[in-house]
């Protein structure tokens, strides 16, 4: 396509204002976070980080994160696994319910998050099961591992499964190709699959509204602040969540390069 | 000035920042004519046939139709058409639909429509049937065919074709260039022809365009490309030829270095005292061991003897490199390989490319 | 070799399959037993009656799930306009910004969307962001937009997105370079392009992309909740108020259930049109 000059510039500065849009809110909530007054109005008239403080020092804070992170932690392994072979069933075999599969993996996806927390409110109950953060790893579970699945099947599409016969032809069984040939072409898909399970369970509200129980994630305790009772620790902790996700991804990307520089390093002394 | 020609193309450039695709190109193309370009990839055909149907501006020059300037024209409202290398039938309509889509946007009445679509469908030798289809139902052959409907439907004043065979096998292309410059017979349109097959312009094209690195080389008829290229690149683009270095001197005489000349012998048409390469197809050599005289000879080991079904081509390793014999499966001869050969070849069956020009 | 698909397909496809029907279908029956319980009961051993159902008719639920869809299919239009000409740059215009803009979009993904709605109301309040410095500068203030029906459509729009930007840009560039070019060629206006070639190919990724911001935003709660400030109640805040205040589990399954049935139907139908395989760039 060949854009005139004046499109492309038009386009371009309707991008900057859409990254611009996105990001406004998270602007206000950081000036905020930084407020020193209780009650917060702009223009800020003094800027301190004593709430900062208070939210390091609180075990309250300290006990959301706690929660936060074990389910975030816990949901990313369980959906890695399930992502893998789902991912496998979606896009790589030829299979007689491929489709129908398909279709089910993403009916979660579209569903409305706090209906599906309220439906599994009523199911843990009619199991008998108290519901605690654990529960709410499953909540989280039917929604995130589609997702993941997606992610990794976009991988296994681009996969050429001439690789596989190969490896086979060559005497691998099933499980040795599965282990030299698949699992290692589908880590990239793997490993951003992972990223956005854990970051999108760290996030989710929703799901964990009617799953924790008597427990509470962070989103969840924001929410209960900013719906009533405002604390001027809602803004500290959203920028401290935000911050949070944020190293978690320059990690990653981190660890990706480096692991890249070395292979490429590796490669160029033999 | 005389009559100004159907298309013509005048100092046309086109750089993509520094890089010059196409430099100055000066192009005549006359109404009715099927008309070739030829290159090699990268050669600047593509860009060429974009600027003409209006896809990419130009950075300078100009280009009429009918003495009127189009290369301002967006493609839209330009009176030409181009057959994709891809073909770009739409896939979300049925066959009828898609040749019936330029008809549709200048609002004909769809009974009018219909008939020019079956029309169209008699004329590329589909069945009526057809119309209804959906184009992932249609073989290769078949799309092609569709397209040029579809292109037809359009009635343009001058159809392109962006190399829209080459995608396909090679007996349905063989059987397609046929049908196409049949095509271009019966409608009386002027089709301008872009391809990398030398074989393909040959069969098809009146007139043949080479291009080499955004500039046209020689534009002529097939014969004379293949039989009088003007140099030493559209000589070996044209198929396979051997090339000798020679000398001339005045009255067409000759003398070089890799060849024993006939005393007598000499290049009618060739410049007095020029530098250059003698020309000859491979099929002009023959072995100089029956009987006959020839104006020019040289001598080697045979290399090697390949069969190309209906002939037989002979490598002769030689002082002026690998020279390559051509005969036909009936003229076949045994050769044994090393066995030392002497071949020749007729003055009149030459072309004198002169390398200072 | 196909046998060995068929078998390992069935094998890879099981512990999802399994989590699926364990902790999403079951539950959905759940809901769909306890729709038909008699008022405030916990437990599914009472005889059906249905009561729920007519609750939602004579005490005005319906309005909730009228002013739900409605702001939904506000939101899917408007993001659909907004999107286009964007998802149209990503997918054939730009080349690296493409890139740069696809991970800005997703990370704003991974913010909890409390936290960014919450940053809406400081950004929109009076005296926030917006208004605290313009009267700061000029000594004018002007009323808040916020607590209103056009404020949760333009949250709705916000906080959905990602999800109509992204399929968008993903079925605009199924459409291929040649088609349009042709049909510019054989006389087509921009508006004809658009309306006869690039909307009908790039159909998939509008689909899905509807589908997808129609769907979540109906189930939406939050936007009504945080910048609406309840002006008009969301049907899924009036399920949440039945299961935590009214304490009535039958009336809220059976408000779920109503909303299930509308958003299940208008989910089936879409994906059952679209041709996955393609959409998610199958190479084979």
């Amino acid at each position: 396509m060949n854009a005139s000059r004046l499109t492309r510039t038009v386009l371009f500065i309707y991008g900057i204002a859409m990254i611009a849009f996105l990001y406004l809110p998270l602007v206000s909530v950081g000036f905020a976070s930084v407020s020193q007054s209780r009650y917060l109005s702009f223009p800020i008239k003094r800027y301190s980080t004593k709430w900062y403080g208070e939210a390091l020092e609180s075990s309250t804070v300290s006990e959301l994160l706690l929660t936060s992170l074990s389910v975030a932690l816990l949901v990313t392994v369980i959906a890695l696994v399930f992502a893998f072979f789902g991912a496998l069933a979606f896009a790589r075999y030829q299979w007689r319910f491929r489709n129908t599969f398909q279709k089910l993996i993403l009916l979660p996806i579209f569903f409305p998050q706090t209906v599906l927390g309220l439906a599994l409110l009523m199911w843990f109950n009619s199991l008998g099961i108290i519901p605690t953060w654990k529960t709410a790893v499953v909540a989280h579970l039917i929604w995130i591992t589609p997702i993941a699945t997606l992610i990794v099947a976009i991988r296994a599409y681009s996969f050429d499964p001439a690789l596989e016969e190969a490896a086979r032809d060559m005497g691998a069984g099933t499980f040795t190709v599965l282990r030299e040939i698949t699992l290692p072409l589908l880590m990239p898909g793997i490993v951003s699959a992972g990223l956005f399970a854990f970051l999108l369970s760290w996030g989710n509200f929703p799901l964990s509204l009617f799953t924790t129980g008597a427990d509470s994630t962070l989103p969840e305790w924001l929410y209960a602040k900013m719906v009533s009772g405002y604390s001027p620790l809602v803004p500290t902790l959203g920028i401290m969540s935000v911050v949070g996700s944020f190293l978690l991804i320059l990690f990653a990307v981190a660890v990706v390069w480096l692991m890249r520089a070395n292979k490429e390093a590796r490669t160029a002394q033999d | 000035m005389d009559s100004s020609p159907f298309l013509r193309l005048r100092g046309v450039v086109k750089s993509f920042g520094t890089f010059t695709a196409l430099d100055r190109i000066d192009l005549d193309i006359n109404e009715g004519e099927f008309f070739t370009i030829v290159g090699p990839s990268g050669s600047g055909k593509s860009t060429l046939i974009r600027l003409l149907v209006g896809m990419d501006d130009l950075t300078d020059g100009e280009i009429r139709l009918r003495d009127k300037r189009i290369d301002d024209t967006p493609a839209n409202l330009r009176p030409t058409c181009m057959v994709f290398q891809s073909l770009a039938l739409f896939p979300h309509m049925t066959v009828g639909q898609n040749i019936e889509f330029p008809l549709k946007l200048r609002k004909e009445a769809p009974d009018r429509r219909k008939a020019r679509a079956l029309e169209l469908l008699d004329l590329l030798r589909l069945p009526q049937s057809y119309y209804d289809k959906r184009i992932s139902q249609c073989s290769g052959g078949e799309k092609q065919r569709v397209a040029l409907a579809r292109a037809l439907a359009f009635d343009p004043e001058i159809l392109f074709f962006d190399e829209p065979l080459s995608a396909l096998d090679y007996r349905l292309r063989k059987t397609l260039e046929k049908e196409l410059k049949d095509l271009h017979a019966r409608t009386g349109k002027t089709f301008v022809y872009i391809t990398h097959s030398l074989e393909e312009a040959m069969v098809m094209s009146d007139r043949i365009a080479i291009m080499k690195e955004g500039r046209i080389e020689q534009i002529s008829e097939a014969d004379e490309i293949y039989g009088a290229p003007v140099s030493r690149f559209v000589a070996e683009f044209m198929g396979e030829v051997n090339l000798f270095g020679v000398t001339t001197g005045g009255d067409g005489t000759v003398t070089s270095d890799v060849l024993t000349v006939r005393p007598g012998a000499t290049l009618a048409k060739a410049p007095a005292g020029a530098r250059g390469l003698l020309m000859v197809r491979p099929e002009y050599v023959r072995f100089a061991d029956d009987g006959d005289s020839y104006d020019f000879t040289l001598s080697g080991t045979l290399h090697g003897e390949y069969a190309l079904g209906s002939r037989i081509q002979y490598e002769i390793e030689t002082a002026a490199g690998m020279v390559t014999v051509e005969k036909l499966r009936e003229d076949r001869r045994a050769v044994a390989e090393g066995e030392q050969l002497t071949v020749g070849f007729n003055a009149r069956n030459t072309h004198f490319i002169d390398e200072a020009a | 070799m196909k046998t060995l698909d068929r078998r390992l397909g069935l094998l890879s496809a099981l512990p999802v399959t399994l989590l699926m029907v364990l902790a999403f279908l079951a539950p959905l029956v759940v809901v769909a037993i306890f729709s038909i319980m008699p008022p405030k009961v916990f437990s599914l051993a009472n005889t059906p009656d249905f009561s729920a159902y007519a609750v939602f008719f004579k005490q005005g639920y319906y309005k909730s799930l009228l002013w739900s869809l409605g702001m939904a299919l506000a939101s899917t239009v408007i993001l659909l306009v907004v999107c286009w000409p964007l998802a149209y740059a990503m997918a054939k215009i730009f080349k690296r910004f493409t890139l740069v803009l696809t991970i800005a979009i997703v990370m704003s993904l991974f913010v909890s969307e409390n936290i960014r709605l919450f940053g809406w109301v400081l950004t929109l309040m009076k005296g926030g962001l917006i208004e605290g410095h313009f009267r700061a500068l000029t000594g004018i203030g002007f009323d808040s937009p916020l607590y209103g029906v056009p404020i949760i459509v333009f949250g709705l729009v916000y906080v959905y997105l990602p999800f109509m930007l992204f399929p968008l840009a993903q079925g605009i560039s199924m459409v291929p370079d040649d088609t349009r070019q042709a049909a510019y060629d054989l006389g087509a206006t921009r508006w004809q392009v658009l309306w006869q070639i690039e909307i009908p190919l790039a159909a998939p990724g509008i689909v899905v992309g509807s589908l997808l911001s129609f769907v979540l935003a109906a189930g939406a709660l939050a936007e009504s909740k945080i910048l609406g400030g309840q002006a008009v109640i969301a049907i899924a805040d009036d399920i949440e108020t039945a299961f935590t205040f009214g304490q009535n589990w039958p009336l809220g399954s059976a408000l779920s259930m109503i909303l299930i049935v509308i958003i299940g139907t208008l989910a089936l139908f879409g994906v059952s049109k679209v041709d996955l395989d393609a959409i998610m760039g199958r190479k084979r």
